[in-house]
């Protein structure tokens, strides 16, 4: 059984139709890439996973549970990730306490026993701290723990959000455009993170415009273009197939 | 020349370490290091200067103008929570601060019961009050958040005017007892001055751990972005509620503690003015920052009490006021105080320096 299997979607904005019966199953472990011209369908996909939007027909299997009816929070609370294509880290907050909001829902306690302090709020407190490091040990933020979010630049600001994400433990991990306006170094440094955490058991499924880094990293490929799903395989076959290169690609062979 | 004064060590420039040094200690921080302790040094600082002020300054009008200060304190420590943390806008807090005292009144004065079990009945009825109405309207956002909040106060002020068997109608009631605890009555403006500022300390302490742990957290997830909060798994509905009700709680000790202390509860001290007057403190005091609507909070009590004594000229005092400091002091007094003063001593240095180089 697939981890999430996304069933003949349909998804019409006034009338323009973004999202036109478009099937994707994510096999448990692997890493799968969503590419496409802009305008294709990827990002109204993501919303429809992760319950931000709701599609018009359709539906969507996490784990053999049907969520497309589900409210976000309860989406996210079942072991699904995700991060923005606008950044939303939250500026006003420091960098290891975005990371802390991340665990919210793996941590116990309510108003009550928060506002009172009680004893295993402060153990959990603690242990929750000792976690958070790690994660920012793993993205290479460990210096920068105690700043406040926006003075990071615009690449960690990304990686926090993917660790914010990964504070979750979540067993699906969306990225949406996680490379986009990295610097090559910074997207070299991004690829090798997303394949350890695929080391690690996450599966990841990325919208991404960086053909290099989505081709290097993905086990198989899902193209989308008009709202269409247009191909679907290994990378190689994917960059090969002449459907993709004549609609996608407008005639150029993918670099990388 | 210029190089001389570069290099030039000079006595006056200690002093002025010396006085921002000192500052520093006592001065709220602006900056958001990650929140972990929950007792800092200026923390002890404020808490002996609140313990030994009404001994050194002992006149009964003083006494009277901090407990007033006091119980709006509680308020706009309340209400920052929901509109300084979670982003929330209210309008409608007068209403819990009414029910609190209404409580309070009714239950001393028809059933004789206890003031100290009053004062908890009064948060909790707040709080049951807040949590019925909160669950439609806080699905709102924004202006209309804040338009729905309104509505509430007038509601409440129709519902207290017309119902004059419960509430005493226009008159409302008098005769609420003091506060006593254990046979101990606060009987005068110097006690109730330690009762409602050891109330106030309670919950700011309450405030404090509940800023710093995951609930606080959450908060300012929804506030800052409601779709990534929902991403992690934050319930961003039930977060406004909760954090709601405690503010209302807050709202209900206050106006609980007001009844007592006015020995009366009528609808002219809850109007929509007053709601306006606490979202102030908290604005003027400083969002996002526990200490801030405590500092508006004295600030507008004392304010107020100053321009009492020019009567027709007063608003438009109280308005011009207003303006300029959201004009120099636009993220409250409590963030931007020690950075203006900082600024000003180090002008005057600059200043002083000027004038010798000059002659």
């Amino acid at each position: 059984m697939s981890l999430l299997f996304a069933d003949e979607l349909i998804k019409n904005y006034d009338g323009v139709r973004a999202l036109n019966k478009v099937s994707l199953r994510v096999e448990r472990g692997t890493i799968k890439g969503l590419i496409g011209p802009n305008g294709a369908g990827k990002s109204t996909l993501f919303h429809l996973i992760s319950g931000m939007e709701r599609s018009d027909s359709g539906k969507i299997y996490f784990k053999g549970k049907e969520i497309a009816p589900l409210k976000p929070y309860e989406i996210s609370r079942l072991g699904l990730a995700r991060t923005f294509q606008t950044l939303q880290v939250w500026g006003n907050m420091t960098v290891v306490e975005n990371v802390l909001t991340g665990m919210h829902t793996r941590l116990r306690g309510g108003f009550f026993s928060s506002g009172f302090w009680l004893p295993w709020v402060k153990r959990i407190e603690d242990e929750a701290l000792k976690e958070a490091k790690e994660v920012l040990e793993f993205l290479g933020l460990l210096g920068k723990w105690t700043w406040p979010a926006f003075q990071l630049s615009f690449g960690e600001q990304k990686m926090l959000e993917m660790g914010r994400a990964l504070a979750m433990r979540p067993d699906l991990l969306l990225l949406d455009e996680p490379a986009a306006g990295l610097t090559p170094a910074e997207v070299q440094k991004l690829a090798d993170k997303i394949c350890q955490i695929r080391q690690a058991g996450i599966t990841i499924l990325i919208v991404e415009h960086h053909m290099g880094m989505v081709m290097g990293v993905a086990d198989e490929v899902a193209v989308l273009h008009n709202g269409e799903l247009i191909a679907e395989g290994t990378p190689h076959a994917v960059r090969n197939n002449p459907q993709v290169i004549e609609a996608y690609l407008r005639g150029k062979k993918v670099d990388a | 020349m210029v190089e001389e004064n570069h290099t030039e060590f000079r006595k006056r420039d200690l002093l002025f370490t010396a006085a921002l040094w000192l500052l520093s200690l006592i001065l709220p921080d602006p900056h958001f290091p990650y929140r972990r302790e929950l007792i800092k040094r200026r923390d002890l600082f404020y808490l002996g200067a609140l313990f030994v002020l009404p001994l050194i300054w002992s006149s009964s009008h003083f006494h009277h103008l901090m407990v007033l200060a006091g119980i709006y304190a509680i308020l706009a420590l309340g209400l920052s929570l929901f509109l300084g943390y979670a982003g929330q806008i209210s309008l409608g807090h007068a209403a819990f601060f009414g029910i609190g005292a209404y409580t309070t009144a009714i239950l001393t004065t028809r059933y004789g019961i206890p003031t100290f079990v009053a004062f908890w009945a009064s948060a909790v009825m707040a709080a049951v009050f807040a949590y019925l109405i909160g669950k439609p309207i806080l699905k709102l956002k924004g202006y209309f958040l804040a338009l729905a909040t309104l509505g509430f106060v007038e509601i409440f002020l129709v519902m207290v005017r017309e119902t004059p068997a419960l509430t005493g109608g226009v008159i409302g009631i008098f005769g609420v007892p003091w506060f006593s605890l254990a046979g101990f009555s606060f009987d005068t403006y110097f006690k109730q001055y330690y009762l409602v500022w050891g109330v106030l300390i309670g919950l700011i302490l309450f405030s404090k751990n509940l800023v710093r742990s995951k609930i606080g957290r959450a908060l300012m997830a929804v506030a800052t972005s409601e779709d990534a909060a929902s991403a992690v798994g934050i319930n961003v509905v039930q977060m406004k509620i909760g954090i709601f009700v405690v503010g209302a709680a807050f709202a209900g000790f206050a106006g609980s503690l007001f009844a007592c202390i006015m020995s009366t509860a009528n609808p002219e001290a809850f109007g929509l003015g007053f709601s306006v007057l606490v979202v102030m403190m908290v604005i003027l005091g400083g969002m996002g920052n526990l200490y801030g609507p405590i500092a508006g909070a004295i600030f507008l009590t004392w304010l107020t009490d100053v321009l009492g004594r020019f009567q027709e000229y007063s608003l438009s005092i109280y308005g011009l006021i207003f303006i300029l400091l959201l004009i120099f002091f636009p993220d409250g007094i409590g963030a931007r105080l020690n950075i203006r003063l900082i600024y000003l001593i180090s002008y005057w240095g600059r200043k002083k320096r000027r004038e010798k180089k000059e002659i």
